[in-house]
C-alpha cells in the first residue's frame, strides 16, 4: 500500500473534467485507488465518488493505492495533481 | 425542470392555443416531460432478473447515445470542450453507482429506474448541500439520471396505462409512443406546455374527439396531480381549480353543445352535394381500427386515410402480414362499400416505433422516414403491401404512399407493388387487380412535378400538414414560431391550385388529408379549387358537410380566385372568417 497527500492546485477544483481524468487514469491499472478527504473516503475509480468529495482549490487528498502496479499508479496520479490536470 | 412548490388554490387561468374543439371538466394527470415518474411499487422476485438486464441495457443505450452526442460536440466546439462528455461517460461506466443500482434491485425488490433514482438522488442530495461551486456541477449528474431512466422506461406509455379513472392529462409534451397503450376511453381531454396546431397529440385528440389545448409554456409546472381543470378547446383556455360559477358556467356549454351535435347528425345521412349540384366525396381520417364506428356515426363516406403506423409503433414487434390483414379488415367491414384508402407506415419524424431502430437524427422530419425506410427494409414494405393487397379482395381498399419527394421513388414503389402482386398470385391468394394506386404530395418537390407524377398514379392526395411544414420552413412542433404555421398561406394556396389542375389534367382525382381539410375557413377555397375528396377527422365531418352543402360551386371558385390574390395568410384569413361568419352565424370559429 502506497498513501501520499497532495494540494489541489487548480483554480476550479476536482470539477468534472478533471474528476474525469482522474478517473480515466486510476483506472488504467490494477490496483485499488481511494481519496480521502477528512475522514471521508471515496474509490478513486468511481467519477461519482471523486465528485462528492467537492474537493476546492487548495484543499488536501489523501491518495491511497493497493495493488501489484500501487507504485505505478500513485506516480502517474501525483503527476496528474502537479500538473493542475493541465488546466489553468 | 424541478416543480413549483406554489399550490394554486383559486381559480388561475391559462391561455394556450385551441387545437381540438370540445369542452372537458375533469381533473388532471400529469405525465412529466424529462423528468418521468418512477414506479416505487416493489417488484416480484421472478421480474429481479429482467429488471437487472433492463437496467444494463439503458446504460449500453445512454453510451452510445452520449458517444455520438460527443462527436458532434467534438466538431463543433473542439475535442476539449467535448471532454465534459468524458465525465458523463465516466458516470456510466461507474462500477460503484452501478453496482448499488444492481444491489437495490436484486436485494430490495426494486424497479430498474427507481433503484437507479435513489441512488442518484442520495448523490444529488449529497452536493446539493456541498457550496456553491459544486452545486453547479448537480446539472451534469441530473443530465444522465434522466438519460438512463428515459432508456429504462424505453417509452411513457406503459406509466400513461397506470391512469386510474377519467383524467385531463397534462404534460410538457406527448410523442406518438407515449400515447400508443393509452386508454383513450378515459381519456378526457389534453393539456400541454409545447406543440403546435398540427402536432402529434392535436392529432389524437381530433380523432378521440376530446379538447386539446397546446402551447401552454408553463403549466405543467404549476398544475398538481389531481386538480380540478377546465378545458377549453374553443378559445385555449385551461382553467385550474375552477370555482362554482365557473363550472356552473361551462357545464352549460357543454350542454348547448351536445345538442348542436345532435342537430349536426340530423344530416349525418345527406348527401354531400352543393347548391348547385357538385357531388364532392367527404371521408374520415382513421388512426385506430376501433374508432371505426365514428366514421358512419359523423356521415362520412369511407375512410380518406387510415394511418397504419400504431401498427409499428405499438410493440417491438413488426406487425406480421396475417395481423395486418386482419386490423385492416376490421375497417373495411365496418365501412363497405365506402372506400378505405391505407396509408402505408409512415414512422419517423416524431413518430418513434419500438419495432424499427431509427438512430438519432438531428432532422428527423428530413431523415429517414415514411416511404424511405419502406424501400430501404423492403421485407417490411412487401409484408404490408401483401397485407393491404389481400384485404383488397374483401372491398374498395385503395393504397397510398406517403412522402414520395421524387419520381424514382414512386417507380420503386410500383414495382414493390408489382411484386407483392405476383407473389400473392403464385400463393393463389385474392387480391383487388384493380387496386388504384395513389401517392400524398406533402413534399415541395412532389408537389412541383405533379404534372409528371399524377399520370403515374390513380390519385393525389395533398397532405398539409408536411407540406406548410416544408414549403414555410416552419417546424410543426415548435410554438415559438407557431404563428408563422398558416395552411392559409397564399403560397400554400397556390402549390394546392397546381396540384389539383395537374392531377384533373392527367385525368385523376384529387383529394386532401391533412388539418387544413377540417377548417372550415379553407372549405369554401378547396372546393372553388375543385377539390374531389375532402378526408377530415371524424368529428369535423358535420360541420364541414353543413358547409359544402349550404354553398355553391361557382360561387366558391370566385371565393377561391380572389383568396388568391391576397398577399399575406392573415388577410386571407380576414377575408375568410367575414364570409364565413355571415354565412353561418351558429358555427364556432
Amino acid at each position: 500500500m502506497v498513501q501520499k497527500e497532495v494540494e489541489i492546485k487548480n483554480k476550479l477544483g476536482l470539477h468534472a473534467r478533471p474528476a474525469a481524468l482522474l478517473v480515466q487514469t486510476a483506472s488504467k491499472f490494477k490496483s485499488d485507488v481511494y481519496l480521502g478527504k477528512n475522514d471521508h473516503e471515496v474509490n478513486g475509480k468511481s467519477i461519482m465518488g471523486v465528485m462528492m468529495l467537492a474537493a476546492e482549490m487548495g484543499s488536501m487528498l489523501v491518495i491511497t493505492t493497493k495493488g501489484a502496479d500501487e507504485e505505478d499508479a500513485m506516480n502517474a496520479l501525483f503527476e496528474l495533481f502537479e500538473n493542475k490536470f493541465n488546466e489553468d | 425542470m424541478e416543480k413549483s412548490n406554489f399550490k394554486i388554490k383559486c381559480e388561475q387561468m391559462f391561455k394556450g392555443i385551441p387545437a381540438s374543439s370540445g369542452i372537458a371538466i375533469s381533473k388532471v394527470f400529469i405525465l412529466e416531460g424529462e423528468a418521468v415518474k418512477i414506479d416505487s411499487a416493489p417488484i416480484d422476485d421472478t421480474e429481479i432478473e429482467t429488471e437487472v438486464e433492463k437496467f444494463k441495457a439503458a446504460i449500453q443505450k445512454a453510451k452510445s447515445e452520449l458517444k455520438t452526442l460527443k462527436s458532434k460536440a467534438a466538431q463543433r466546439m473542439g475535442e476539449e470542450n467535448a471532454r465534459i462528455f468524458d465525465a458523463h461517460q465516466l458516470l456510466l461506466e461507474d462500477d460503484v453507482v452501478i453496482d448499488e443500482t444492481i444491489g437495490g434491485i436484486r436485494q430490495e425488490n426494486k424497479g430498474a429506474d427507481a433503484a437507479f433514482y435513489e441512488i442518484m438522488q442520495k448523490y444529488l442530495q449529497t452536493m446539493e448541500k456541498s457550496d456553491e461551486f459544486f452545486r453547479s456541477r448537480i446539472s451534469d449528474i441530473i443530465d444522465v439520471k434522466r438519460r438512463v431512466i428515459k432508456h429504462i422506461q424505453g417509452n411513457r406509455s406503459d406509466y400513461l396505462n397506470k391512469m386510474q379513472g377519467s383524467a385531463v392529462i397534462a404534460a410538457r409534451d406527448l410523442t406518438p409512443s407515449d400515447t400508443v397503450k393509452l386508454d383513450r376511453r378515459k381519456v378526457k381531454g389534453f393539456v400541454t406546455d409545447f406543440g403546435g396546431k398540427t402536432s402529434h397529440v392535436v392529432i389524437m385528440a381530433r380523432s378521440m374527439e376530446v379538447p386539446a389545448v397546446v402551447g401552454l409554456h408553463k403549466l405543467t409546472e404549476y398544475v398538481h396531480e389531481g386538480d380540478r381543470i377546465i378545458v377549453d378547446g374553443f378559445e385555449g383556455k385551461v382553467l385550474i381549480n375552477p370555482d362554482e360559477k365557473t363550472i356552473k358556467f361551462y357545464r352549460q356549454l357543454q350542454e348547448r353543445l351536445d345538442d348542436t351535435l345532435i342537430r349536426s347528425q340530423e344530416i349525418r345521412d345527406f348527401p354531400c352535394i352543393t347548391l348547385d349540384g357538385k357531388a364532392i366525396e367527404l371521408s374520415a381520417n382513421l388512426e385506430f381500427p376501433d374508432e371505426v364506428d365514428a366514421v358512419k356515426k359523423h356521415g362520412a363516406k369511407g375512410v380518406g386515410l387510415f394511418r397504419s403506423d400504431y401498427l409499428y409503433l405499438k410493440s417491438s414487434n413488426l406487425p406480421t402480414e396475417e395481423e395486418q390483414l386482419q386490423e385492416y379488415l376490421k375497417i373495411i367491414r365496418k365501412t363497405s362499400p365506402d372506400p378505405v384508402i391505407i396509408r402505408t407506415m409512415d414512422v419517423g419524424g416524431d413518430k418513434r416505433p419500438l419495432s424499427i431502430a431509427i438512430p438519432p437524427e438531428e432532422n428527423p422530419f428530413l431523415g429517414w422516414r415514411a416511404v424511405r425506410i419502406s424501400l430501404e427494409r423492403k421485407e417490411i414494405f412487401h409484408a404490408q403491401l401483401r397485407a393491404i393487397l389481400r384485404a383488397s379482395a374483401e372491398g374498395n381498399v385503395k393504397i397510398l404512399i406517403p412522402m414520395i419527394s421524387g419520381f424514382d421513388e414512386l417507380v420503386e414503389c410500383k414495382t414493390a407493388i408489382q411484386k407483392a402482386k405476383l407473389a400473392l398470385k403464385k400463393d393463389k391468394l385474392p387480391y383487388d387487380k384493380n387496386i388504384e394506386v395513389g401517392v400524398m404530395i406533402e413534399v415541395p418537390s412532389a408537389a412541383l412535378m405533379t404534372d409528371k407524377i399524377a399520370p403515374e398514379v390513380d390519385f393525389l392526395s395533398i397532405g398539409t400538414n408536411d407540406l406548410v411544414q416544408y414549403m414555410l420552413a416552419v417546424d410543426r412542433g415548435n410554438e415559438r414560431i407557431a404563428y408563422l404555421y398558416k395552411h392559409l398561406h397564399p403560397a400554400v394556396l397556390r402549390i394546392i391550385r397546381k396540384i389539383i389542375y395537374d392531377g384533373h389534367q392527367a385525368g385523376v382525382w384529387v383529394g386532401m388529408c391533412g388539418e387544413m381539410a377540417g377548417d372550415p375557413l379553407a372549405t369554401l377555397i378547396l372546393l372553388g379549387l375543385d377539390l374531389d375528396e375532402f378526408s377530415v377527422s371524424p368529428s369535423a365531418v358535420p360541420e364541414i358537410k353543413n358547409i359544402i352543402r349550404s354553398s355553391d360551386y361557382r360561387e366558391s371558385a370566385k371565393i377561391a380566385q380572389k383568396a388568391l390574390q391576397f398577399e399575406k395568410a392573415s388577410d386571407v384569413e380576414k377575408f375568410m372568417t367575414k364570409i364565413i361568419r355571415k354565412k353561418f352565424k351558429n358555427l364556432i370559429l
